[in-house]
Parts: C-alpha cells; structure tokens; sequence
C-alpha cells in the first residue's frame, strides 16, 4: 500500500496501515531492560516514579558534580557567565541530583493533592456562610486585627515566594528545581489564601473591606512588620546565593518567624475572639510549611548537604554563618511583631506575658530540634527570647 | 466591646438570605495586582536592556489553587487513557518501528526544552515587575514541570510497554554521544537562559513557543497516529493546551517593552537572531525526524513548514506584533530556503553516524525513495544513490565490516560542526545552503556553515565557545567512547543504536564496531 497516509487514517485503527505496522513489529522485544533510568540511585528500595520522571531529565555536565553531561555551555550569558555554575553557591555537594521530595511529588501528584485543597476550600466556605458561623467573630479581632494585620502579612508570604524565583533559575539540580519551584509556588498561594479570606469576609460581613491599601500600609509603614519587612526585602532581593535563600527564607526566617505569627499568634488568639474560620486559611499554610520541612530537611539535613560525604563540615559550617546573619534580624522582626499585643485586652492563659513566653519556647524549642541542631548550631534560647520579649510594651 | 455595624450588616444579612457564598479564582486574582510594594533594592537578579512596563497586565487571570484544578483535570484524562485503554490494546507496542525509534528522540529531546523552560521562566519570573506579569510567567514555570514530567512519560510508557525499550529507557544518559545533542543545547537549554532575560524570552515564547510548538509538537501528533502512535498525541496534546498561555506571555513580553526605547534599537535583531538559532535546528532536525522517521507520510515537511513558520508566525503572529515595532525576521527568506533541503541534509550526516546515536536509523526504502523524488525533485541523483552505494556495501549487516563514515573519508567529504548551532555540515555535499567558513580566536579554530550564525559569533565569540564532539573525541576510536558513554544494551555488548530496523537483521555489537577501528577526527586541524 502507498506510504502517504490519507488523510485522518491512525495506524492504531484503520486495517490496512495497521497490517504494515504489525507485520514490522518484532515477535519480542529486542531489550529487556524495562525500567526507564536504571541508572539512577534510588532512595528507597525501588526506584520510584517521582525518580524515574525527574532525576536526569537536567543536562548537567560532569563538571557540576553529579551530572552526566559532558563539554562546555552551548550559549552563555553577555560576556560569557555560564549557563549554570558551581559559582553559584557558597554550598559544595558530591551530586546535586541527589535530592529527593519526601512526599516525592512530580507535577501530577503536586497539581493533584492543591486540586483537592482547592475543592475543600470552596465546599468548606459555603457551608461556613451557610449556616452563619461568621457571626461569632469578634467585630474588634475582624476589623482591627484580622483586616490590618493578616491582611498585612500577605506581603510577608508573597515577598517570601518571590524569593524563589532566582533559585528556580539557578538551582543545580533537577529534582532540587522541582522542589524549590514548588515551596515557593505555595507562598503565593498562601498570599492568595489569605486575600482570599478578606474578600470572603467582605462579602458575608458587608462593610468589611476587601481592598488591600490599609493592609498594605500597614506593611510598609507601620511598626509591626518593620522588622518583617526588612528581612523579606533581603531575602528575596538582596540574597544571591540561591541555597542562601532558601536556607535564610525557611530554615531561619519562616520557621521562627512565620510560624510565630501564623500559630502562636493568629491560630490560638483566633479561637478565643470566636474566629472559625483564620483557622482554616492557617492550617493549609501550616499543611505547607510541612511538606516544606520536608523538601528543605531534604536538601540541606538527612543525606543532603550538611552531611555530604566530602562537603559535610564545610558546609555545616557556612550555614552556620548563614545562620548567624540571618538570626538577628527574624529576632528583631519577631520583636517588632510583639507590639501586635499593645492592640489586644489582656487575655490570661492567652494573650499575657507568660503566655507569649511560652510560645516563643515552643517555637524556638521546634526550631533547635527541627533545624538548629542539625547543623550543630549553638544560640542561647533565653537570651534571645529576653530580647523578642523586649518588644511587648 | 460593641457590635459593629458591620456584624449586623451581617446578621441581618443572613436573616434575609442564607445561600450559600464562596469566592471564586477571578475575585481572588484582581488584587493580585496590589500585593508588591516599593523598595531601594527591589530589582531583578538577571538584568536586561529593556525596561518592562510596572502594570504589565496577564491574560490567564490563574491563582495557584486554581491552576493545580485545572491542570489536575487535563491529567486525569491524560493518564486514565495511558493507563487504562491504551494499555489493554496494547497500543505502546503497536507503533511502527521506525516511528518508536523517533521517539526516543523527540520525547527526550522536547522534555530538554520543557525542562530549560522552568529555568527561563524562572528568571522571567525574577525580571518582570507587576505581580500580574510575575504570575503569568509563574504558572509556566510550574507548566514546565508538568511538560517535562510528561514527556519522560512517554519514553517511560514505551520503555514499559514497547518494541525496544533501548534508549527509551535512558536518554538522559545517552543522548550526550551524538551529533544532534550539542545543537539541542543551544536551541533548548542555553538559548532559554543564558542571556538578556527578555532575549531569551523571545527565544522561548515568540520563537520556540509561538513558532515552532505547532510543527513540533502538532504536527508530531499527526505522523505519530499515522505510524500507529497514540501514547504521544495523547500526551503532546494535553502539552498543548498549556502552550497557548506560553504564546500570551511572550506577547505581554513585548507588549510590556514596546514603549520603551530600547525595543525600537535591539528588539528586531534579538528577534532576528533568535529566529534563526531556533530555525537553523529545528528546520532540518524536525524535517529529519518525521520524513526519515517514520514509514506512513503526512505531508512533506516543507508544506507544514511554510504553512507554520512561514505564513502563520512569519506572517500573521509577528504581524499582530507590527503595532509594537515588530518585523518579520530579515533571515526568514534564508530560513525558507533551508526548509527544502538542509533535513535531507543532516539525514545524510546523522546515518553515516549511527553508531552514536541511542535510537535505530533506517536507510529510506525503495517506496520512500519514491515519495521524496515526487516531494522534491532531485532527490534521488544527490542522495539516493549514495544510499543505494552504501546499501551496496552492505552498511545495515553487522559482518559487512562498513560505516558510512568511512564512506565520507574516503571521498574526502569533511564533516564539520557550526560552532555557533552545533549543528553538523559537510561544505562538499550540501544541496542546502550550507558554506564553510573559519574564524581563529583563542588560539582555536572555529567553523561556520551560514552568514547569521557567524555574525552572532562575531559579535560576541565569548558566549559560544563549546567544544563539538570531534574536539571531544579527537584521536579516539568509536566503540572506546560508545563503551564509555553507556551506548550498548542489557547484554553489555550489544550496541543501542543500530542502522536498520528491520525484525530479521542482525544487530550490530561493540565488536562489529571495534574491528572496523574507527577513529575520530577533527577535520579543523587538517586546515
Ligand atoms: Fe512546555
Ligand atoms: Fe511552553
């Protein structure tokens, strides 16, 4: 038969180009390696398909360790900065492909699982509006607090996930893209979320106002998120090693910092002013900053660079410094965040002293375990809480 | 504390109506706009020329939740006709052979491209001011990912289920060998992010997305179904759907400069220059893969080139781009003249170096010797008597003891690499336009085969210095470097790529190839 197909035949389906076909087709198949990347070192006892779908797929040459290309870049930068470099990072590794996401999601199961969160939030909000829970919020938590202070620190995540832009360029491995394009893809969603409250709240309690400006002020030129500001702005545009972001966004900064503001602060205080639903919104972040945990403990703790078999020391000891630079200014952007205290009666078991000395201790006690250990990281605790304390008048 | 009027807006609210509310993507998304802020430090990372515009507005109007459910419900489709009906018709094994050797190629070849476009959108991300121009280039970014998860699918799904799992199953590794790779990297990997960052932008969206996404991952769609194919149409397709958003931010790109000076003095030759870098690969690389790839025929690959790239983007893309200054690329004409010839070409080039590559090539049959001499006039007294010489002297069976390279050495027919493309020419046997020319620079030479690509170099020698593979392999003998490079199967002797694909021959082994004693060359030292 003629070789030029008519025109919407498939080979699959139309009896004669199919007969070409399977008269062509071997008896066997002439391999019998069927696993795609065999190659590849798994983490676990098989290869998983996150393995398989995302190890490799970067065309690293040999001389970034770990790559199994080989030569020159084919097109450099103006001048002839290259394409990707080890220069890029304080950082040494022995394989920057050695990355794995604990949760190992490529695109499908990442696009899924946020699918899903998506589907909840919606069914939860009409159900939240139906049956009128937004009438138990206190009017002074919704109006003041919520609208000027949760509104505010929508900049904080979007600032934050903006600082996972250059790192997605120039990270040097593919599973280590993957993760670092996707942690920063929740901190705007959690700005998203966030905002999205707002216009919720707008909409159940008229008069509440949905635009972003106060917030926005608020931000920029208030006295709370003074300090939370500064940071941000140094992490995301002041910050060119992209390890250093990553590490300085959620090893220091997020992890003390927002995870002081988004649990101590809005998920406890929220219930006790009849707040149902900042509940919500926080929990997802909280969800987020999990499977973060897990991405960057990934990268930096477990079999990732602060116990890299050549490199260990050498890099314990740069994120340590890293650490030291970065310590002090979460400190004083959780100073600054205490004067959010002035605004609120005082509530005993809640909203006094002891109180938020307690949740301070817990969040610097996770942080030593979580983080600061890991890299032999020594702070004394007191002191710096004695200082953070400094900023509850 | 007293209830505000709001809570009783509320209330009252409610007592009067109790439906149901929520918050949909686009009520969301209208403030995204407001969610940056001023400061001295607040600039990007990867500097460029131009000035992108502070309001810069995006089409697609996504948030991230969003985005994940509609991305979501496209893989569902996808997935559940891979793993479920496809599967039970077998339909991965069911792909003509020629057909499953090309995809070997052109999934993992595209997936380099989608895997580079996160990095470029990356810094595009970075580079853009206005949130909503940030949040365009964003979502392609994570569609990136998605894009190349995909197409290490497809070579997934055939490794699992097809004819010859060969290099399907570890491209990654094996593409490096060959002579298509090194001009695979300057079009796909460097020219999407080594650069001004809207230069690569118009290197990504206005010429690789917006130009050459139709042909190849349309068109590839359509010789795939005629060869039996269906895992990439169902795949490529879903691809495509993203594409559209990818077009839309190279147009905002544009629309986001245009008034500023700078575009008027550069923004045509970035255009220019991309064009032709994405051109000079992908006219004869893509015209190669379907002609000489498969068995059942579309159409010529010079018909689909000049509906696509000619009159579509050539035409009516740039010219929606004329209000902002926009010309057509003044290498088009060049370019269209490449689209006749310069695919059978590097068919001549590729097969006499088959030995490595990580796919089966196959010598074009009587019945295809045919249709090209019907497609284009000619053919057969420039190329298909070379074949048919090679054919002659036994070039497909193992025992023959004959590569067509030899071939080329003996009638001194030069092999050399365009230093600025990477891609392969040989001066004394091109119908296309090919020409050599050498520059010395660093105390090394250096070949062009076209005026366009020599200018680029001209102008900035220090951005393309890669080695090509006979600096690489110089004074080595071939199955020495295939051994080395991983290209032999299973049975650690059989090689992966082979130059036939038929079920009867035999199969050439590391060997076969070591007793020929084959060694490279670089024929630049001989000048
Ligand atoms: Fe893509
Ligand atoms: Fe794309």
């Amino acid at each position: 038969m003629s070789i030029q197909i008519q025109q919407g035949k498939r080979g699959l389906t139309d009896p004669d180009t199919a007969r070409v076909i399977l008269d062509a087709i071997p008896a066997e198949a002439l391999d019998s390696q069927r696993k795609m990347n065999y190659f590849v070192k798994p983490r676990g006892r098989r290869l998983s398909e996150y393995e398989v779908l995302t190890v490799y797929a970067q065309p690293t040459p040999d001389w970034i360790p770990g790559g199994l290309d080989w030569g020159d870049w084919t097109q450099k930068f103006h001048g002839g900065r290259p394409s990707w470099g080890n220069e890029t990072t304080e950082l040494h590794s022995t394989d920057w492909h050695k990355h794995r996401d604990p949760a190992k999601r490529w695109h499908a199961p990442y696009v899924k699982d946020k699918a899903e969160e998506w589907r909840y939030t919606d069914r939860f909000l009409l159900a939240y509006s139906e049956e009128g829970q937004v009438r138990s919020i206190d009017p002074f938590w919704r109006d003041e607090i919520l609208n000027l202070y949760l509104g505010a620190y929508i900049f904080n995540e979007y600032g934050l996930f903006n600082a996972h832009s250059a790192p997605s360029r120039d990270t040097l491995g593919d599973t280590l893209r993957f993760s670092i394009a996707m942690i920063g893809f929740d901190k705007v969603d959690n700005a998203q979320m966030f905002q999205m409250e707002r216009v919720f709240l707008s909409k159940l309690a008229p008069g509440f106002p949905e635009s972003t400006d106060a917030p926005k002020a608020e931000w920029t030129k208030g006295s709370i998120f003074k300090g939370a500001r500064e940071a941000v702005q140094d992490i995301w545009q002041a910050t060119y090693d992209w390890n250093e972001s990553i590490w300085s966004a959620h090893i220091v900064y997020d992890a003390l910092f927002g995870q002081f503001v988004r649990r101590e602060f809005f998920l406890r205080v929220a219930s006790h002013f009849g707040d149902t639903l900042t509940p919500f919104f926080i929990n997802q972040t909280q969800l987020y900053f999990s499977q973060t945990k897990g991405i960057t403990s990934d990268i930096f703790f477990e079999e990732g660079l602060a116990n890299d078999a050549e490199f260990g020391d050498y890099n314990r000891r740069i994120l340590r410094a890293w650490t030291d630079k970065w310590l002090p200014r979460t400190t004083r952007a959780l100073q600054d965040f205490l004067g959010i205290y002035a605004k609120l009666p005082v509530i005993a078991g809640v909203t006094d002293k002891v109180s938020v000395e307690q949740a301070l201790n817990r969040v610097f006690d996770d942080w030593k375990i979580d983080f600061a250990d890991k890299v032999s990281y020594k702070f004394d605790k007191a002191a710096i809480i004695k200082t953070v304390l400094q900023g509850m008048k | 504390m007293s209830i505000s009027a709001a809570t009783k807006a509320a209330t009252d609210a409610l007592a009067a109506n109790r439906a149901p509310v929520s918050v949909n993507a686009q009520e969301v998304h209208r403030w995204l706009q407001s969610f940056t802020w001023d400061f001295e430090k607040n600039r990007t990372k990867y500097p460029t020329k131009y000035k992108m515009a502070n309001e810069t507005k995006e089409q697609f109007k996504l948030i991230a939740k969003e985005y994940a459910r509609m991305e979501s419900v496209k893989d569902e489709r996808q997935f559940g006709s891979l793993q479920d009906v496809l599967t039970r018709v077998d339909a991965g094994n069911r792909v003509h052979p020629k057909w499953n050797e090309t995809m070997k190629v052109v999934s993992n070849f595209l997936e380099v491209g989608e895997y580079n476009a996160i990095a470029a959108t990356g810094m595009l991300w970075d580079s853009a001011s206005a949130p909503e121009q940030k949040n365009g280039y964003l979502a392609q970014v994570l569609d990136e990912i998605r894009h190349t998860n995909q197409c290490g699918y497809v070579n997934y799904y055939f490794t699992k289920h097809g004819q010859d799992p060969a290099g399907h199953n570890d491209a990654r590794r094996t593409r490096t060998i060959g002579p298509l790779w090194k001009g695979m990297k300057r079009v796909f990997s460097d020219g999407f992010i080594s650069g001004d960052a809207v230069e690569c932008s118009i290197n990504l969206q206005l010429v690789g997305e917006a130009c050459f996404t139709n042909p190849l991952i349309v068109a590839v769609t359509e010789w795939a179904a005629a060869n039996g194919d269906e895992i990439t149409p169902t795949v490529f397709l879903s691809i495509e759907t993203d594409e559209l958003r990818h077009m839309a931010n190279g147009y905002q790109t544009v629309v986001s400069i245009a008034n500023d000076e700078a575009a008027s003095k550069y923004l045509n030759t970035d255009l220019n220059n991309a064009f032709w870098t994405q051109q000079k690969y992908f006219t004869p690389v893509l015209g190669m893969a379907f002609e000489y790839g498969s068995h059942f025929k579309v159409e010529p690959w010079v018909k689909t080139w000049n509906r696509w790239v000619y009159e579509d983007w050539g035409g009516i893309w740039i010219g929606r781009l004329g209000k902002y200054g926009v010309e057509s690329p003044r290498s088009l004409r060049d370019a269209k003249k490449d689209a006749y010839w310069a695919h059978h070409d590097l068919f001549l080039i590729a097969y006499a170096l088959w030995p490595t590559g990580f796919f089966r090539l196959t010598l074009p049959t009587a019945q295809e010797a045919e249709w090209f001499e019907a497609n284009y006039p000619g053919w057969y007294d420039h190329y298909g008597k070379i074949y048919d010489e090679w054919r002659a002297r036994g070039c497909e069976d193992p025992a023959s003891g004959f590569l067509p390279l030899q071939w080329f050495m003996e009638n001194n027919h030069q092999i050399y690499i365009d230093r600025v493309s990477q891609v392969p020419f040989c001066p004394t046997l091109s119908k296309g336009a090919s020409t050599l020319r050498v520059h010395e620079w660093n105390g090394k030479k250096h070949s062009f085969s076209d005026e366009w690509g020599e200018r680029q170099w001209l102008t900035e020698p220090e951005r393309y210095e890669c080695q090509n593979i006979w600096e690489q392999y110089e004074g080595r003998e071939l199955s020495e470097v295939i051994a080395e490079l991983h290209g032999v199967r299973s049975d650690g002797k059989t090689l992966i790529a082979q130059p036939h694909t038929n079920k009867d021959g035999k199969l050439w082994t590391l060997d076969d190839l070591k007793r020929i004693d084959c060694v490279f060359k670089d024929p630049l030292k001989a000048l």
